[in-house]
């Protein structure tokens, strides 16, 4: 969700708007995908530490971040923000702009274009996008590790808990996680299929 | 009442235009990448001109000097984009109330239902546009502009996406439903037939300038400039010298023939002694003078020249005939001198297919004088 909340505006803007910085935006955007998740989150370690700048200020609030469920959440999405954002870009380039421009000379807001004429008609490059997203996010591993340890019960996310187990020679139950995860995902990505196909 | 002036400056091109206008339908006239489409663009807002001033019934939409941009929102024009640009995902009554968002339920369904029953699109309300033909789409995209009672509309080529025998039946439709509907409107288009019949006055726009704004028939016979019969596709325009200009005729020497031509009251131009004189003449105005009828005298018969056929070419119910003169020297259009056209009945009374030789004349007011700028 907070993916998504964050990801739409930015690829809309990427995708809609011309400005200084822009390339440089964008290059930021990819950056999580390219660069190994543990420096991806060894930087996100340091911005939301008690001592980083986005930490502290969440302390002022009276919420911890690092080593929370909280940094596990933030590392799944800055881990897959970058595939959604691309393939909702992608989508909105395709959405011809001469409808946009049409919605306008009928008095219709940027806003209100946006959800009845962009999003519908970009519906399905953004579902998918969603969907690697929500699969990237499952399957982190380096980047909560990094921000969110691995304590079990908290902030220990399924890859973690198989890596442990494994470690601990612990076969069974690494067997039993493994299937869990892959049936899981299987029979979302599935179901998922299966909307997208759906006309609407 | 329209009166616009704008320059805007893409990489390539330059669009700098003036003109106003006080017929309800006015026509943007010219070849692709003249600028009529950007001039459209510039006046529902949705391309912001480096400067200029756009003012439509009285209300300023647009001044550099003053600081004024009116949103496209605000404008309150309607815009029927080429190809239309209907909404894919909805169906032909959300398409046609799209613009109605923010009235309440029950008059927005009035309102659509009033607009699809008044288009013929009553039955074809729950269709998508992809299952609709060409004529079709344009009355959707028309319906779902006038549903909101713009003040002006913009019509970007509305004829182009359909095939040449609709085209022209839906041609003489589009200007029946502005008629009936009373709505001033801006046409954009490149093809003169379609101007003609559409508007009220043709703005001829070529090269990011305009070259001519008139009502439609002073366009056709009296084209300001060489340039202007060009665009308009005017036949045998040609250039001659003067030998004497008054404000009633114009006498000048062409291709060895002195020829004389009314000059036009109301552009009483009195161009110098030797100087270039161009003029264009209807190919449909050449007089054949037949073989077989006794001397005709002086004054039915006026401007007369005589020379040979050297082409022909024959367009079903008319003949052209391309004639070179008996003169020694260059011909003035390529291989011959003047374009001659015949109706068919014509060629066959005259045996023209076997007769190659004819004299001919042309009446002083079927010579038109292009004023050069």
């Amino acid at each position: 969700m907070l993916t998504l909340a964050a990801g739409l505006p930015l690829a809309w803007v990427l995708a809609r708007r011309r400005f200084p910085g822009r390339e440089v935006l964008e290059a930021a955007v990819v950056l999580p995908l390219v660069l190994p998740p543990t420096v991806l989150g060894y930087y996100l370690l340091v911005l939301i530490g008690t001592r980083g700048p986005i930490g502290r200020l969440f302390e002022g609030l009276g919420i911890e971040l690092a080593f929370t469920w909280r940094a596990a959440v933030l590392a799944a999405g800055v881990g897959s923000i970058a595939l959604l954002v691309k393939a909702a870009q992608a989508g909105f380039e395709s959405v011809d702009q001469r409808l946009e421009q049409a919605a306008r000379t009928l008095g219709r807001s940027e806003w209100s274009i946006f959800w009845a004429v962009t999003l519908p008609l970009a519906w399905r490059p953004v579902f998918a996008g969603t969907v690697l997203a929500f699969c990237r996010a499952l399957g982190d591993f380096g980047i909560t590790l990094m921000v969110a340890g691995s304590i079990p019960g908290v902030t220990q996310t399924m890859p973690l808990a198989i890596y442990d187990h494994v470690q601990a020679n612990q076969m069974r139950e690494a067997d039993l996680l493994s299937l869990v995860a892959v049936g899981s995902v299987l029979l979302l990505l599935m179901g998922l299929g299966r909307l997208a196909r759906l006309r609407f | 009442m329209l009166s616009l002036a704008i320059r805007r400056r893409l990489p390539g091109f330059e669009l700098d235009v003036t003109w106003e206008a006080e017929e309800r339908v006015v026509a943007l006239f010219g070849p692709s990448g003249a600028g009529k489409t950007l001039t459209l663009l510039c006046l529902a807002g949705l391309s912001r001109p480096d400067a200029g001033r756009i003012v439509v019934n009285d209300r300023v939409f647009f001044d550099t000097a003053a600081g004024v941009d009116v949103r496209t929102q605000a404008r309150g024009l309607g815009y029927v984009f080429q190809g239309y640009a209907l909404f894919p995902h909805l169906d032909v009554a959300d398409n046609v109330g799209f613009g109605l968002r923010g009235r309440p339920r029950a008059e927005r369904r009035r309102r659509t239902g009033e607009v699809l029953e008044r288009l013929g699109l009553t039955e074809l309300a729950g269709r998508r546009p992809r299952e609709l033909s060409g004529g079709q789409q344009q009355r959707v995209a028309l319906g779902r502009a006038l549903a909101v009672d713009p003040a002006l509309l913009l019509l970007d080529e509305p004829l182009s996406a359909l095939d040449q025998p609709l085209r022209e039946a839906l041609r003489d439709d589009l200007r029946a439903v502005l008629d009936e509907w009373r709505i001033p409107a801006v046409v954009v288009t490149h093809d003169f037939t379609e101007a003609y019949r559409l508007a009220d006055r043709i703005v001829v726009y070529e090269g990011g300038r305009v070259i001519q704004s008139a009502p439609r028939a002073s366009l056709l016979w009296q084209p300001a400039s060489r340039a202007v019969a060009r665009v308009v596709g005017l036949r045998n325009v040609l250039q001659g010298t003067v030998l004497k200009a008054t404000s009633e005729r114009i006498q000048f020497r062409w291709r060895g023939q002195t020829l004389e031509a009314v000059n036009s009251p109301t552009h009483s131009y009195l161009p110098a002694t030797d100087a270039p004189l161009a003029f264009f003449i209807r190919p449909e105005y050449v007089r054949l003078i037949r073989k077989d009828r006794t001397s005709a005298d002086a004054t039915h018969h006026m401007n007369r020249m005589a020379g040979h056929i050297v082409r022909e070419a024959d367009f079903g119910t008319t003949w052209t005939l391309y004639i070179r003169l008996d003169e020694p020297g260059e011909p003035a259009q390529g291989d011959f001198d003047l374009e001659v056209e015949v109706p068919h009945l014509v060629y066959e009374i005259l045996e023209i297919e076997r007769d190659r030789r004819w004299e001919f004349s042309i009446h002083r007011g079927s010579i038109h004088v292009l004023p050069s700028a």
